[in-house]
């Protein structure tokens, strides 16, 4: 019989030992091969560093959280992506609502152009970066469910299953809106002249 | 339908879409993303006893009872402390006191026995001298917070003992009231 018959639970439960150094560790080691996808991940969905790395944050204290459960999955990385999906789908309006106000203040949504590396012809270099430019702002105007799609896909090199995986649509729907999310972004970038 | 442009900018999209580039993290941001991680996964599961630094606990009315030494051999009970540190306690005023336990491996079912002195009573069972229950202890330190009510002067000594298989380990707290 176990002695915690002999405590007679009042207002208030027994104490609980808990780790003070180990839980760190063994989340730091659980996590931390799988920070640069997510990075990237957070950085896709959201489309501004500072919203993605917001969302990554939230990711490890979410995480953190259910590290018991974490312990025992076979492949964290895919959980931590679901995970950081249903994060953003839960903050989608808060994201949603600072994309819009970027648009509207005349800012590009994604701050990646900054880091775009430059060759040994200026010309060519500032074609692209014009190209990438109208990109981004084509980009802007899908729906987060095509941006995601189609950035996953064609930028991030996800394969359909692996988007299923991570956002639980069928791979029909999400072969649908990829073919939608590309012809909406050639029908915009035809539109503001990008295509010689 | 399409037609060969259309198959032409459909390429060029994917290109682009291929150049998109991206954010880099910031050099520190992975480590500071799980230094906050740590700290405010702790706090939001209503861990009460993370502290914002152990230097600054005794400051805050928390006391530890760090307890160290040499560990037998693997699986071992933690050591108790060769001395026995004494805290100081305001009548009636709870005092939360952390105790740790340093462990060289994880124990399962591990049988842990409050014996409190007369006059001493934990939060939440008045009336009662000796408190047991079950629970397991992780690999390196593990933290047990005690939130102690003193309800004479006498004082006394807290005792935690610790059983797991066929062993024991007995630690002592000194309590003084003023």
């Amino acid at each position: 019989m176990l002695k915690s018959l002999h405590a007679t639970r009042n207002s208030q439960s027994l104490p609980e030992i808990r780790s003070i150094d180990n839980r760190a560790k063994t989340f730091d080691a659980l996590v931390r091969p799988h920070f640069d996808r997510l990075y990237r991940l957070a950085f896709r969905l959201t489309g501004r560093k500072a919203e993605a790395e917001d969302l990554f944050q939230e990711l490890l204290i979410k995480a953190f959280g259910k590290l018991d459960d974490l312990v025992a999955i076979d492949q964290p990385g895919s959980w931590l992506s679901r995970v950081m999906y249903n994060l953003f789908i839960d903050e989608q309006r808060r994201f949603a609502r600072r994309r819009m106000h970027t648009v509207d203040e005349g800012f590009l949504p994604g701050d990646g152009l900054d880091g775009l590396a430059g060759s040994e012809n200026p010309e060519k270099d500032q074609q692209r970066f014009e190209k990438l430019q109208q990109l981004d702002a084509a980009l802007a105007q899908l729906s987060d469910e095509h941006r995601v799609v189609v950035l996953l896909h064609d930028t991030e090199g996800y394969k359909l299953e692996e988007i299923h995986d991570l956002t639980g649509v069928p791979v029909g729907t999400i072969k649908s809106r990829l073919h939608r999310a590309r012809a909406r972004l050639r029908e915009i970038l035809t539109e503001s002249g990008t295509f010689s | 339908m399409h037609t060969s442009d259309t198959d032409r900018q459909d390429q060029e999209v994917l290109e682009l879409l291929r150049d998109y580039p991206m954010a880099t993290a910031d050099a520190a941001f992975y480590d500071q993303a799980l230094v906050r991680a740590t700290h405010e996964g702790s706090q939001r599961q209503r861990n009460r006893w993370i502290m914002t630094g152990f230097g600054s606990a005794v400051a805050a009315g928390i006391v530890l009872w760090l307890v160290s030494g040499v560990f037998l051999t693997a699986p071992s009970l933690p050591q108790p402390d060769a001395g026995i540190p004494g805290i100081a306690m305001t009548l009636e005023e709870p005092r939360t006191v952390n105790l740790v336990f340093a462990s060289t491996s994880a124990l399962d079912a591990a049988t842990l026995t409050v014996t409190l002195p007369e006059g001493i009573e934990l939060a939440g069972f008045p009336g009662q001298r000796e408190i047991a229950w079950q629970t397991s202890l992780v690999e390196g330190k593990n933290l047990l917070p005690l939130e102690l009510i003193a309800l004479t002067p006498a004082g006394g000594e807290v005792l935690a003992r610790l059983e797991h298989d066929d062993r024991d380990r007995t630690f002592r707290l000194r309590i003084e009231v003023s």
